[in-house]
């Protein structure tokens, strides 16, 4: 991973549910929304199914940013997996900056199927966020 | 012939309609006169009263009726005639040229890119372009365009051609002709839905004469994200946001000068939406809601008005709008109102939303008549209330609002009580044999992988931003990789048979395809898979056109690099997936209903009708339930006939069993596989699935003397009378007063009860009937009678009827003096207190739920709502379904409602669990949890988490057991399972993790 | 012998006699000053080695999980014992933590509340003698604690000044609930909490990240603090799982840092504050510093408190509509 200051581009993982948020996303792509090659999507069932280590895990692997979103409030495919996994989230966030993780690192957001726009304009303010902060060194495993 | 079906009209109704019919095996044409399905939902940018997203909704569904393989959509045609009768009918269905070879179109969209020409958009109701040749919007299915012949330049001039330049699949056809199909169908359903007034018939509101006056529609278009502004809520003058937005109600309906004289039943509800989500978009909004009623009669209305009054800062104005003015400088829009008291005022605002009514469309009354089936004089399609989905010539049957305004649940159940009638029509007739050889499957135990990767050039839109053959160079060099190359279609026919000898050649046993979203291409490569035998979840997709090409246009070595860390990442997933089987389950084709009421006896029938066992439990002697005290229909139709007919109908049919005065004692078990005890008899019965008819109870007042005074007595009690032998003392009344809202909408009852302002009126009208002589006083809050039952309120009207309007706050005040009984009102037209002294007081009491709801919910384990009756799957899209699969609910037992409604809702439930009972097996999802037990702590975590509750806890054992039947797959048990014991199928954690290392 | 504790062994004997239990977790003393031992007493006749003092630190109820786990390799099943256990306020939210999630036979338990005054920490009274090395004890004299160091000196250490940590903020000393109850004067509940955490949240970013560098950096992964827990029960715990390994078998800091993360995130809504793993820490990690935040959110975003109730759903199994969402991203 190039982490050279002055070409460096920031890598960012992005949990995304299958349902809202990953159809948000090809909606942006239908639209052709330009926004920036940063991001690298994994493809969730929903965002129920995100285990609050995977995020770590993401972080020590050494990417700069993480993002999870999922359906808004209401719109769960699976009626609530996003409203259980909320609260993980919730807790995660404040615990992650609470121990020093800068807080842009680890973002959550809710993406329906039909805001093409909201995304591109997500992943814009993620990756700015995450340029401004420079390449991840914390909790990132040595030798990487 | 096999059973067969035709559905006409593609919105959500008739998607709805051809889908359960297809699950119940019946092959099923759909036909939509416009080139894509989803009709006027796919527009809405939210649903009321949860504001889930409606695409959010729709899409899953547009995509599942787009590749169900019993329904076929035969779209941009309409049908010229329907001859024969039924089980045996012959339709003429006119294709109409989309100028685009739908066999050979990829549904790239390069013709609609490259194209010259703009027009109107129709989808963002014309405020915003799209070009001549479209996909009508982004999710349309099918997704292949459509080229408008009238504004084509090469149509027009001979010259252009561009779209077929650049066409490399050649599917651009200038010279298609129309085409006549001719198919037989045993049964047709109509569901082609209605339009929108046409808001410039109403010239004194401005609409098309002042720029800030908008129809709700465009309205909705400008809300949603993916509509002109992309969600941000402007006006269209200036762009600029407004501040100050009116909303009218009842433009083109419940006034018959230029409109229509019927209630279109869902614009109360969108105002309030509306209202709702402008204000979250712009905080600072002010907006006032015009209206004549506030008529929130469904599930959860009545809180959502009260949720836009009270935290979205909404004014509700009883109130017509007199007179709009634009001032031409800053095209602000002065509007002249008078409100309930008679006062005028004079307000400004900076949008006019006027909320358009529902009316026929022509296309719904040309159908109609091709058809041969009768409408009503408004263009409605005449239904009988007892018969609410069956059409005049048998063997159609209707659902959605062509027989009437209606919002979107109602629709459905029509939709899903429409195709359970249509089915029970071809009850003898059997299925189509749909069977698909697949070679054995290849045992890929003990050998490495082999990966073959597709790299998708999807003609130039992957390849013109994306360095195609770099990310195959460097994939084919990542290990377990033994084949890449790239395909200039990956989806065409003939990719899929290289796909195949790549896989024979190179011994290749996982696949990964780079090119489109998997989310409608990812089944057609596993059908190549499975041909191929390998597993389909061997697979692995990899986005690079709406996740790389197109959003990185201009990056174009950035989004190479990319599209390789995807494909990448994909390979790595695939290494490690593993063969996954769908678990199937027997189904007991018997069916148990709970409730002998109208609901559960008309659920029944329809079951029985196609040929499944039946268990009928009623508590009480007799079957009938409310409707034995109602007599007649607000139509006149008399009830007593219908019930002695179905009664009849019940006990002597072979395939239904009762169990009178029985109730239930214990329910376990899931789809296809419940175990019931009843008593009496005490004994268990097996079915595979339950339909919940319990019905609901009147509310016993405690208010206005009732019980205290003889001359006070409930609308049931009254129509007992009008319809038995006391009859002649009704007669010798002069004074009748009724009072709505008895037990409804109040802080201990929120909700409306829905039937009661018809009731009330229905009865009036008998009252008058009798004697004209008694002055009959209604004190009402909002009279809700929603859709075509407002010309019955007319009528009680012009038949000198008295309705007074009165408040929550000011109740009316019932107490006896000299005079006898008296009722004090305060008229607000008026502004005084009238004092009316009844010799007969009739109390609207409303709907309550059946106590016995809470046990029931707890036997099977599905929620009630805040009021005590049943809560649905969705609220929407699932009315009669529980996340529970198998257990499903119609009637009082789920909302109040009248028994047009409840029959509907009856079929509805019939034919959903009629799509459980039509297969011999249930077959689970693939990629389903799974225990591993050395590693399971029994905690019970997992199974509060599962809303479909697959997960069951051994609590000796202290471990967690899942029936993949029930699981749906997505996860939220192994996310919360602190030992890791549960893992998700095609998603472990070990994919995941391993995914992440790749990044 | 005080009071209470004559109480509670003739309580415990007619537990005994009444054939009401098959074993009773308790104290008896340690073979070091300050200290006392969890003991497992089988019969009436060993109650006697039963102590209740103010060094009864360990929170009991981390032997239950493994009492009651079912013995699948025995041929014949022997049914669950009965067991009583002495509670704490602390040890008493553990349990109804443990019932929650299946891990305690309700009807195979009985509580015994003990009136607790706060436990002494042994690290706090060494500091306070300012490395006089060893000493012993002699009680507690009018709310002081009476020692003698090394060197035979006797001191008088202020009560408050030595209690442990996790007893000075206890919020429940009271074993609310326990099926038995010994009476007595149990410490005044402490409302006043959190001031560490609102300190060390105020800092900077850096400074924070630093702090954590800094204890994480003390590890020697030797797991005795997942060992001390009562929630840390699971058969295999994350960190030794493989397929897939979450964490790799190397002391390099982003593992011990993700153990830690993870180990600390496991017990969001279940930790009841009781500080086993603090005390059992050799290398003295303040882990309270980040337990309790996961305690302070917990209550702050989802007003749950662990341990006080059987029948409410731990928070991280259930939702609200209205949970707060105020970290969600707009873009």
């Amino acid at each position: 991973m190039n982490k050279t200051v002055d070409n460096w581009e920031p890598k960012i993982v992005a949990f995304l549910c299958n349902w809202c948020s990953y159809a948000g996303a090809d909606l942006a792509g239908v639209s052709r929304l330009q926004y920036p090659p940063n991001l690298r999507v994994i493809r969730v069932p929903c965002s129920g199914r995100i285990n609050p280590l995977y995020i770590v895990k993401a972080l020590q692997q050494g990417v700069d940013g993480v993002l999870v979103s999922g359906c808004h409030p209401g719109d769960c495919h699976y009626i609530s997996g996003n409203l259980v996994a909320r609260r993980k989230f919730a807790l995660l966030k404040n615990f992650l900056a609470y121990l020093g993780i800068e807080p842009e690192r680890v973002q959550f957001s809710w993406v329906s199927a039909s805001e093409g726009s909201r995304f591109a304009a997500l992943i814009e303010k993620v990756v700015d966020e995450v340029k401004e902060l420079g390449p991840a060194k914390k909790l990132v495993k040595k030798g990487l | 012939m096999h059973k067969k079906a035709m559905v006409i009209g593609g919105g959500i109704a008739g998607i709805q309609a051809a889908l359960d019919l297809g699950e119940m095996g019946v092959e099923t044409y759909l036909v939509e006169k416009g080139p894509s399905v989803g009709g006027r939902m796919a527009q809405l940018d939210k649903t009321f009263p949860t504001n889930d997203c409606a695409m959010c909704i729709l899409s899953p569904k547009l995509v599942e009726v787009g590749s169900h393989p019993y329904v076929t959509i035969v779209s941009n045609a309409e049908v010229l005639s329907l001859e024969g009768s039924p089980c045996n009918f012959r339709v003429k269905v006119l294709k109409k040229p989309r100028y685009v070879d739908e066999d050979k179109c990829t549904g790239c969209g390069i013709c609609m890119s490259k194209c010259p020409i703009k027009i109107p958009d129709p989808y963002n109701k014309g405020l915003s372009q799209t070009k001549c040749i479209r996909i009508p919007f982004p999710q349309a299915v099918p997704a292949i365009p459509i080229m408008d012949k009238e504004t084509c330049r090469y149509h027009l001039t001979g010259k252009c051609r561009v779209c077929e330049k650049f066409c490399e699949v050649k599917a651009i056809d200038f010279e298609q002709k129309e085409q006549v199909l001719e198919l037989e169908v045993g049964s047709v359903i109509l569901a082609c839905g209605s339009q929108e007034f046409n808001a410039s018939l109403k010239n004194e509101y401005g609409y098309k004469l002042f720029p800030n006056v908008v129809t709700s529609i465009e309205f909705e278009r400008i809300l949603s994200a993916s509509g002109p502004t992309s969600g941000h809520v402007v006006r269209p003058s200036d762009g600029k946001e407004p501040k100050r937005i009116a909303i009218l109600q009842c433009v083109g309906s419940r006034e018959t000068q230029a409109g229509n004289e019927h209630c279109s039943a869902i614009c109360c509800m969108q105002a309030a939406k509306d209202a709702i989500i402008t204000q979250e978009h712009l905080p600072e909004v002010q907006t006032a809601i015009f209206y004549m009623d506030v008529r929130a009669y469904g599930k959860g209305f009545d809180r959502f008005v009260d949720m836009a009054k009270e935290q979205h800062k909404t004014r509700f104005i009883c109130g017509r709008i007199a007179s709009v003015e634009s001032n031409p400088h800053t095209d602000t829009l002065l509007i002249q109102y008078i409100t309930q008291e008679g006062i005028i005022n004079r307000e400004e605002f900076d949008l006019l939303v006027l909320s358009v009514g529902l009316e026929p469309s022509e296309s719904s009354m040309d159908a109609a008549r091709r058809l041969v089936v009768f409408m009503d004089t408004r263009g409605f399609l005449e239904t009988n209330t007892f018969r609410p989905v069956n059409t005049t010539r048998p063997g159609v049957f209707s659902c959605g609002s062509i027989s009437g305004p209606k919002d979107i649940p109602e629709s459905v159940m029509e939709a899903s009580g429409a195709a359970s009638a249509a089915a029970a029509l071809l009850g003898e007739l059997q299925s189509k044999e749909i069977r698909f050889e697949y070679p054995q499957e290849l045992d890929i135990r003990g050998i490495p992988p082999r990966v073959g990767v597709f790299i998708c050039r999807c003609g130039i839109n992957i390849a013109s931003t994306v360095d195609v053959p770099q990310v195959v160079e460097y994939v084919s060099r990542l290990p377990g990789v033994k084949h890449a190359q790239e395909l200039l279609f990956a989806c065409a026919q003939d990719s899929q048979k290289i796909i195949k000898a790549a896989i024979e050649e190179k011994g290749l046993n996982r696949i990964v395809v780079s090119a489109c979203t998997p989310r409608t291409h990812e089944p057609m490569f596993q059908k190549t898979l499975k041909e191929s035998g390998v597993n389909p979840y061997l697979f692995e997709f990899a986005n690079i056109r709406e996740q790389c090409s197109w959003v990185h246009q201009k990056e174009p070595e950035k989004a190479t690099e990319k599209a390789k860390d995807l494909t990448r990442n994909s390979i790595v997933k695939v290494v490690f997936a593993e063969p996954l089987y769908k678990e199937t389950l027997d189904v007991k084709k018997e069916a148990l209903i709970i409730g002998g009421g109208l609901a559960g006896m008309t659920a029944a029938l329809d079951l029985a009708e196609q040929n499944f066992q039946v268990h009928l439990v009623e508590k009480e002697k007799e079957l009938g339930g409310n409707l034995r005290h109602v007599h007649t229909t607000l139509k006149g139709e008399e009830s007593a006939p219908i019930l002695k007919a179905l009664d009849e109908e019940v006990n002597k049919n072979p395939r239904i069993k009762l169990y009178m005065n029985a109730r239930i004692r214990e329910i376990s078990g899931y789809i296809g596989n419940f175990k019931t005890v009843l008593d009496p008899p005490l004994s268990e019965i097996e079915h595979g699935v339950v339909i919940i008819a319990s019905g609901g109870e009147e509310y016993q007042p405690k208010e206005y003397l009732y019980g205290e005074d003889d001359r006070v007595v409930t609308q049931r009690e009254l129509e007992d009378m009008l319809n038995g032998s006391d009859k002649s003392k009704l007669s010798s009344l002069a004074t009748v007063v009724m009072i709505q809202c008895v037990g409804s909408r109040d802080d201990e009852r929120t909700y409306c009860s829905r039937v009661c302002c018809s009731n009330a009126i229905k009865n009036a009208i008998k009252l008058k009937e009798l004697n004209p002589r008694p002055a009959v006083y209604v004190l009402f809050r909002d009279i809700r009678t929603y859709g075509l039952k407002e010309s019955f309120y007319r009528s009680a009207r012009e038949k000198g009827i008295i309705f007074i309007r009165y408040d929550k706050e000011e109740k009316p005040d019932v107490h006896k003096n000299s005079n006898g009984l008296a009722v004090d009102v305060r008229d607000k037209i008026l502004n005084k207190t009238l004092a009316i002294n009844p010799d007969l007081l009739v109390l609207s009491a409303g709907i309550i739920p059946n106590p016995e709801n809470k046990l029931l919910s707890q036997f099977l384990k599905v929620p009630l709502d805040p009021d005590g009756f049943f809560l649905e799957a969705h609220v929407k899209l699932r009315p009669v379904d529980f996340a529970t699969d198998g257990v499903f609910v119609c009637g009082l037992a789920h909302y109040p409602k009248d028994i047009g409604e409840t029959i509907a809702q009856a079929r509805a439930a019939a034919g959903r669990a009629a799509t459980v009972l039509s297969k011999d097996t249930i077959e689970a999802e693939g990629k389903v949890s799974y225990i591993r037990e050395e590693r399971c702590n029994g905690c019970g975590a997992c199974v509060e988490v599962c809303v479909y509750n697959a997960i069951e806890l051994d609590t000796e054992k202290r471990i967690a057991t899942i029936n993949e039947a029930l699981c749906k797959g997505c996860g939220a048990c192994a996310a919360t399972c602190l030992a890791s014991a549960i893992d998700l199928k095609g998603f472990r954690n070990e994919q995941i993790l391993e995914a992440l290392e790749a990044i | 012998m005080n009071n209470i504790e004559i109480k509670l062994k003739d309580l415990v004997k007619d537990l005994f006699a009444g054939e009401k239990i098959d074993v009773l977790i308790g104290y008896e003393n340690g073979s070091l000053p300050l200290r006392s031992r969890p003991c497992f007493v089988h019969s009436a006749g060993e109650v006697d080695r039963l102590v209740w003092n103010s060094y009864c630190t360990n929170n009991l109820a981390v032997y239950l999980p493994r009492i009651f786990q079912r013995q699948e390799h025995k041929k014949e099943e022997t049914p669950p014992p009965r067991v009583g256990i002495i509670a704490k306020g602390c040890d008493a939210r553990s349990v109804v933590g443990l019932l929650k999630e299946n891990q305690v036979i309700k009807e195979n338990i009985i509580v015994i509340g003990m009136p607790c005054s706060g436990m002494i920490d042994p690290a706090k009274v060494e500091a306070a003698l300012d490395g006089a090395g060893p000493y012993s004890c002699q009680g507690e004299v009018d709310g002081s604690l009476e020692v003698t160091t090394s060197s035979g000196e006797k001191k008088r250490l202020k009560r408050e000044e030595v209690t442990a940590e996790a007893c000075l903020e206890c919020s429940h000393p009271l074993a609310e609930g326990a099926d038995l109850q010994i009476e007595g004067e149990p410490k005044e509940a402490c409302d006043e909490r959190y001031e560490k955490i609102r300190e060390f949240e105020a800092k900077s970013t850096e400074e924070r990240w630093q702090s954590f560098v800094k204890e994480i950096s003390k590890c020697i992964r030797c797991y005795a603090c997942r060992q001390a827990c009562p929630n840390c029960y699971c058969k295999i715990c994350f960190v030794d799982q493989t397929k897939p390994r979450w964490i790799g078998a190397s002391d390099e800091l982003s593992n011990v840092m993700i153990y830690h993360i993870g180990r600390i995130f496991h017990q969001a809504g279940r930790c009841v504050e009781c500080d086993a793993c603090v005390h059992a820490c050799p290398m003295d990690i303040d882990l309270r510093l980040f337990t309790q935040k996961l305690v302070k959110d917990v209550k702050e975003l989802f007003d749950y408190v662990p341990g006080l109730s059987v029948e409410e759903l731990p928070p991280l199994w259930t939702f609200k509509q209205d949970d707060s969402q105020s970290f969600i991203t707009e873009p």
